[in-house]
């Protein structure tokens, strides 16, 4: 699990996050929602530690991580797998190589158990025979699957997505979200997405934070989320006629 | 620049990485570096022969004014400032790339010192090679003013060879490869500090690789003023 204690975050004077507390559940994913600019990857930045909070505290396990020295931090991050919005592959590299990267740095396997790590990975992603394909020479879905499976690599304990969906069309950003939770669930991961896709929230959100203007503004599930009468959050879930025509 | 020259997660990748740089950063510079190389001998040794065309200097100082012009100057500086533009925009604009499409942050998240991870092996294998391409260029340069000899008929490719080996100091090849020892540092070094600390989009980036070329060049001119200070004062 992962836990979050008042955490502040300014830019200069622009303050991003004012007092945010939350408490992400291990086995679920757990959705950050919000409007653009709310505050929500500075907030998902700021629990891997991308950006330094200003005050608070971030517990990962009984771990207190904000604080922790580099060597500390290090040992923390090779526990997370992170799917960056963009799918942040690397661009010169194979996807073999992409979803190897982590095992050739920091794990002592001989290179058939890496290879066999790998092919095991990206067949949890549903690819097969890509292995030697450049990530300029695949699809966007494929490249966020080969993310996931990047991400996976290590068997991590937490793991990380950021706008999983952008990009993709419906079916294929169903196909992302279905996979990120099975993938929770098997590995018994604590899963934080980052997410202004109310197809996500209906689809997968176990446990929803929403933000607003960086405040934490309402906490609830999928289920709580379509009756809650809360106006800021009404007003961003049911922005869109289907939404509202899904309520009615 | 404490985190770029940690030690390196793993020898084996370092070196790995190391090698790709020395074809990327060196080999692949090989080509310009031999033709640049050939017409600036040719028009040194050109600019030479038509310049002292007096019967009081011996014909032979030709050949030694170019070898000279070649070791000390040319083929260090000259060269530096061209790789400066070719390989420091190269540098930027891939670092640059990876700060904006998150492949930074990736490596971060991973745990993995992206600074020691991507510059490293760059300065590693610059600071390597350069002083290889410089005696190359060096070699290739003084080819280059005897076939402009042989083919202007300017002096007697003889009288040429001749001044090439006349009075030759040995020292100045020492200069000259200690000052491609730290314009290579500098060739990537600032290009790297420009593509690591980019933001924004692809405008950013193609700034960024801009702004590296021409501060690696004026850091080149102004450390050339001082090794020379230090070393042939």
């Amino acid at each position: 699990m992962i836990e979050l204690k008042n955490i502040y975050k300014s830019f200069g004077d622009n303050h991003v996050l004012k007092g945010i507390s939350a408490y992400f559940e291990k086995g679920k994913t757990n959705l950050i929602i919000g409007e653009s600019g709310s505050g929500k990857t500075v907030l998902l930045k700021s629990i891997i530690g991308l950006h330094d909070i200003d005050q608070g505290e971030i517990f990962y396990g009984d771990q207190e991580f904000s604080k922790m020295p580099v060597k500390g931090k290090k040992e923390i991050r090779k526990e997370l797998g992170m799917l960056f919005q963009g799918g942040a592959l690397f661009d010169s590299s194979t996807v073999e190589e992409n979803v190897r990267f982590p095992l050739d740095m920091f794990t002592n396997k001989s290179v058939e158990e890496k290879l066999d790590r790998v092919n095991f990975c990206l067949t949890k992603v549903k690819l097969e025979n890509v292995n030697h394909l450049y990530p300029a020479e695949i699809s966007g879905g494929m490249q966020k699957r080969v993310a996931i499976a990047r991400a996976i690599s290590l068997n991590p304990k937490y793991l990380f997505c950021d706008e999983p969906n952008s990009g993709l069309d419906p079916r294929t950003a169903i196909v992302i979200d279905q996979l990120i939770r099975e993938l929770t669930l098997e590995f018994d991961m604590t899963t934080v997405i980052n997410t202004h896709d109310m197809n996500s929230v209906i689809e997968i959100g176990d446990k929803i934070l929403y933000i607003y203007k960086g405040e934490k503004w309402w906490e609830g599930n999928k289920d709580e989320i379509l009756k809650t009468n809360n106006k800021e959050l009404n007003d961003f879930v049911f922005a869109s006629d289907l939404m509202r025509k899904f309520r009615n | 620049m404490k985190r770029v020259f940690s030690k390196p997660e793993k020898a084996g990748i370092f070196f790995r990485l190391f090698i790709r740089e020395v074809d990327m950063l060196g080999v692949n510079s090989l080509g310009i570096v031999i033709i640049i190389s050939v017409f600036m001998g040719a028009v040194i040794t050109l600019q030479t022969a038509y310049n002292i065309e007096s019967p009081l200097i011996p014909d032979y100082l030709i050949g030694l004014t170019a070898r000279d012009s070649m070791i000390l100057e040319f083929s260090s500086t000259i060269v530096g400032l061209i790789l400066a533009g070719k390989v420091g925009s190269n540098v930027a604009s891939e670092i640059g790339t990876m700060r904006i499409s998150e492949q930074i942050d990736a490596l971060e998240i991973m745990g993995v010192n992206s600074a020691n991870y991507l510059i490293l092996p760059k300065i590693a294998a610059a600071v390597f090679i350069n002083p290889f391409l410089n005696i190359i260029s060096i070699f290739v340069g003084l080819i280059g003013g005897y076939l402009a000899i042989r083919l202007s008929g300017a002096i007697a490719p003889e009288q040429f060879i001749y001044g090439l080996h006349y009075v030759f100091i040995p020292f100045y090849i020492t200069y000259s490869l200690v000052k491609t020892v730290f314009f290579a540092f500098i060739i990537t070094s600032v290009p790297a500090y420009h593509g690591y600390y980019a933001s924004g989009g692809a405008l950013e980036v193609g700034r960024s690789s801009t702004r590296a070329v021409v501060y690696s060049s004026i850091l080149i001119l102004l450390t050339n003023v001082i090794i020379t200070q230090l070393m042939l004062a």
